[in-house]
């Protein structure tokens, strides 16, 4: 696997000219002051000198460089020469994680696909995670499978692993990572502490999406407390050998569920189970939907309310840009997008939560003010990260809230 | 003197100096790679930049500026061991003030981001170069940039009003000022306009600002020789008609754009013009008529009129891409486009051209001529294998002939990228063949000045 990772690096960074128009875009170069290395040209730029280090088998810190990296893709639709730094780093992430170069492994980014190699959820709450249905009936026989991917219910640990990084600082919290990635049953032991108001609201948001569903007649399958997540983080931060096995298993449970359609409710699950599963999984063809696809614009009351939309990277930062979102919103209400929308969207910062906290925050907060500057009265979200990012006043609402408000009877 | 620990004191966090985190300076937009920086300093202050030049001044430390870093001559990358002073984070826009047409900006912001804010009150900043969404105002006003607006609006020198500079020495001055006259002694902040960082560090900027045209036409006119498009263009401006841009492409231009943008294009056109026009809504149409008469006088293969936004920005952004199209066309990953960039008297182009087309066939290079007629100014991007060495001495050997061209026409050997590290050669060249080798001791004498320890941008623009 090494030498076809070497090999795709060398393709994206060989077709660089180094002119800097993805700098102008990246959202964590002006986040990071302004050092390059933080930036979509200075992640290119070492991607060439991590292919030097390996070639005469020397030893580089880059770590940080890649793994600040969002993947939001901003970068390619600025390139002249079509570089993606999001690749580039995302393969560079994978060069580290198979530990080809000595002493660049992140403990934090292996420790999360360590355990979630072992409880199928990036912090060991997977049964916490089907709390949100309780009371609410599956329909086992139903060919539709609701897949949350355990992602807004994540979110409600944000913060705990925030205060908890602080309580220990860089050291030891990463001296613990690394004791869970070798003991991940440690993870349960030292449980991460649930944010209860965001838990409920996230809740709130999923019966929502349920409701939409039911009202335009789709009976679907749950798998509760047995739904495993889908294995972003374990994709994203570079452990492809760990990938694949477990996007196999998890393949196989969605499959032995007996569903044909799997409903995602967020970006990052409909990204990933549509463009990536299919190059690690062998066969597979479950159909990946969005929620929003079997929702009838129709169903919704027209309106004049002001609203902005915040789109997705994973929806619109990707070969097939998903608009669906958008073009709903479209019929309920007065949308204005903000200035950096589109190809052009930017990044919530969300994905570097886990490993730099202070960048989330920054570029969160730049993009809110983005969004306020439009003046709309409200600002939707579709996707849990997003919101858990963005919701920094009253405002800011998931879009599957803001649709129930504006179904028809 | 432990120069890293002195510099620390004055900058913080400010200041970088891990290896891996000054590697992504060594390189800007050029094809050269530079030499790793001793380390490099992102001040946000200019209390901070007149402290960190004081120093290096008294200690001759070696400095080079850095804007967007989209520099395609070399001129922002280190050597020597240089301290790289970053001002991106000096990015913001502080006065807007249309009724007295400026705007008082921050070296770090780039251009696209200055003309998205000016757009708001009905007003634009001209000089466009083609990387604006990433060139910063300081950067530009270093190289004295130009653009495709150039052929109506000038280039960067015609929009700097005035400039905050901290000298080599840390003490800060102020040129020129908020109005649009002036003529208070030397017109210093001309000098300092395409100075490449050789004279100073630029921490403020007063640019001129214009209103927005109403109302703007294309016309699009393909023609079977340069001479042709080359006439056409001189009997246009010769009737007194200005274009807001006058650009033509040449076939692999074409054929790279085809490919990469999906425009289409007459078969037999061996060079294409687009015209913009700029007018009052109620003129606009009779103005792309009376332009589009006189370039039909000169046999076009066909020409064509659009006032649609859509399909003008398409082109627009095509004709700016027209470099990034080139570059997708690269056969092997080792090569790079060069790009020359001479001008000429612009009734002197279509001999020019045609006299560059004969050195490409000499040389037995591909090179793709396109660039702004209405300024005579051509740019020759030469496919440039940087891994084989016999190729970059054709590479040099053209660029050499192409540039005398230019001096040989009246023009010079750049026009608006600026000189660097890849037109000394040339630029000593211009000044001994039009026998001004004295202009040029002229300009050593004004960086003394400045810079009596030669700590600037070393080594770039011509040696001391």
């Amino acid at each position: 696997m090494i030498n076809d990772l070497v090999k795709e690096l060398e393709n994206e960074v060989g077709k660089c000219i180094s002119c800097g128009f993805c700098e102008s875009v990246c959202p964590t170069l002006p986040a990071a002051g302004y050092n390059l290395w933080k930036g979509a040209r200075g992640r290119v730029i070492l991607g060439k000198e991590l292919l030097s280090t390996i070639k005469d088998k020397e030893t580089i810190n880059v770590s940080d460089s890649f793994y600040s990296c969002l993947d939001c893709q901003a970068c390619l639709y600025v390139c002249p020469a079509g570089v993606n730094a999001g690749k580039v780093s995302h393969i560079s992430k994978s060069i580290i994680a198979s530990d080809t170069i000595t002493g660049n492994q992140n403990p934090l980014a292996k420790m999360m696909a360590r355990v979630t190699m072992r409880y199928m959820n990036p912090l060991g709450v997977r049964e916490k995670c089907a709390d949100w249905f309780k009371g609410m009936k599956a329909d086992p026989d139903s060919n539709d499978l609701l897949y949350t991917g355990n992602m807004y219910q994540l979110m409600a640990y944000n913060k705990g692993m925030d205060s908890m990084r602080e309580r220990m600082g860089k050291n030891l919290s990463e001296k613990m990572s690394s004791l869970v990635s070798t003991i991940p049953g440690l993870m349960k032991l030292t449980p991460v502490k649930r944010d209860e108001i965001i838990g409920q609201k996230m809740d709130k948001t999923l019966s929502n999406i349920a409701l939409l569903l039911r009202k335009a007649g789709i009976s679907f399958n749950y798998l509760g407390e047995a739904e495993p997540y889908p294995g972003t983080f374990i994709y994203d931060l570079g452990y492809l050998d760990l990938f694949e096995k477990y996007a196999k298993k998890i393949a196989k449970i969605l499959k032995d569920s007996g569903a044909k359609r799997i409903i995602t409710v967020d970006p990052h699950t409909y990204d990933l189970l549509k463009n990536v599963y299919p190059k690690y999984v062998d066969d597979f063809d479950l159909d990946i939907v969005h929620y929003l696809d079997l929702i009838d614009k129709s169903s919704f009351i027209g309106g004049s309310d002001s609203i902005t939309y915040h789109e997705p990277c994973h929806f619109s930062l990707r070969d097939d840009a998903y608009n669906r979102p958008l073009e709903t919103l479209k019929t309920v209400a007065n949308v204005s997008l903000p200035a950096r929308s589109g190809r052009r969207t930017k990044c919530c910062g969300g994905p570097d939560e886990l490993i730099f906290p202070e960048l989330t925050r920054k570029i969160s907060e730049d993009r809110y003010r983005e969004l306020q500057e439009t003046k709309a009265e409200k600002i939707v979200t579709a996707c849990p990260i997003c919101f858990s990012n963005l919701n920094k006043g009253p405002e800011v609402i998931e879009i599957g809230d803001y649709l129930l408000s504006k179904l028809k009877n | 003197m432990d120069h890293i620990r002195e510099l620390s004191r004055i900058l913080g966090s400010n200041l970088i100096t891990e290896r891996e985190q000054k590697i992504p300076y060594m390189t800007d937009a050029s094809y050269y790679e530079g030499d790793l920086p001793m380390a490099v300093a992102i001040p946000d202050t200019v209390d901070q930049v007149s402290a960190v030049m004081k120093y290096c001044q008294g200690n001759s430390v070696p400095v080079v500026a850095r804007g967007g870093g989209t520099a395609l001559t070399g001129s922002s990358i280190p050597m020597e061991d240089m301290l790289v002073i970053s001002l991106a984070k000096f990015d913001r826009i502080l006065e807007v003030h249309p009724e007295d047409r400026y705007a008082i900006v921050e070296p770090g912001v780039k251009l696209d981001n200055l003309n998205q804010h000016l757009q708001k009150y009905g007003f634009f900043y001209p000089p466009d170069p083609a990387s604006s969404i990433a060139a910063t105002v300081g950067g530009s006003i270093s190289t004295n940039a130009g653009g495709l607006r150039a052929s109506m609006y000038g280039t960067t020198k015609n929009w700097v009003l005035g400039l905050e500079l901290v000298l080599p020495d840390g003490n800060k001055i102020n040129t020129g000022g908020k109005v649009l006259k002036r003529t208070a002694g030397y017109d210093l902040t001309s000098l300092l306009v395409g100075a490449e960082g050789t004279l100073g560090i630029i921490t403020k900027a007063i640019v001129k600002i214009w209103p927005l045209v109403e109302s703007k036409g294309r016309i699009l006119a393909y023609y079977d020789s340069i001479e042709k498009v080359g006439s056409a263009i001189s009997d246009l401006k010769g009737k007194g008609i200005t274009p807001l841009i006058a650009e033509f492409l040449d076939r692999i231009t074409m054929h790279s754009l085809s490919q990469t943008r999906g425009l289409e294009f007459p078969e037999t056109a061996s060079h294409m013009l687009i015209i913009d026009i700029a007018s009052t809504r109620e003129s606009i149409g009779r103005e792309l008529k009376d332009a589009e008469e006189i370039l039909k006088k000169f046999n076009p293969i066909s020409t064509e009129i659009t006032t649609d936004k859509e399909e003008m920005d398409r082109i627009y952004e095509a004709r700016k891409g027209a470099y990034s199209s080139l570059l997708s066309e690269r056969s092997t990953m080792s090569e790079r486009v060069v790009i020359g960039d001479i001008v000429v008297p612009a009734s002197e182009l279509p001999q020019a051209l045609k006299e560059s087309e004969e050195k490409v066939q000499k040389y037995n290079l591909t090179v793709a001529l396109f660039g702004h007629i209405s300024d005579g100014n051509i740019h020759a991007n030469i496919y440039a294998d940087i891994a084989d060495q016999d190729h970059m001495k054709r590479v040099e050997s053209f660029q050499h002939d192409f540039a005398m061209i230019a001096i040989m026409h009246g023009g010079s050997v750049s026009a608006e990228h600026g000189i660097g590290l890849e037109k000394k050669e040339l630029l000593k060249m211009e000044m001994d063949e039009t026998n001004n080798a004295y202009v040029m001791e002229i300009m050593k004498s004004i960086r003394k000045i400045f810079d009596p320890n030669g700590i600037m941008n070393r080594g770039k623009m011509f040696d001391q």
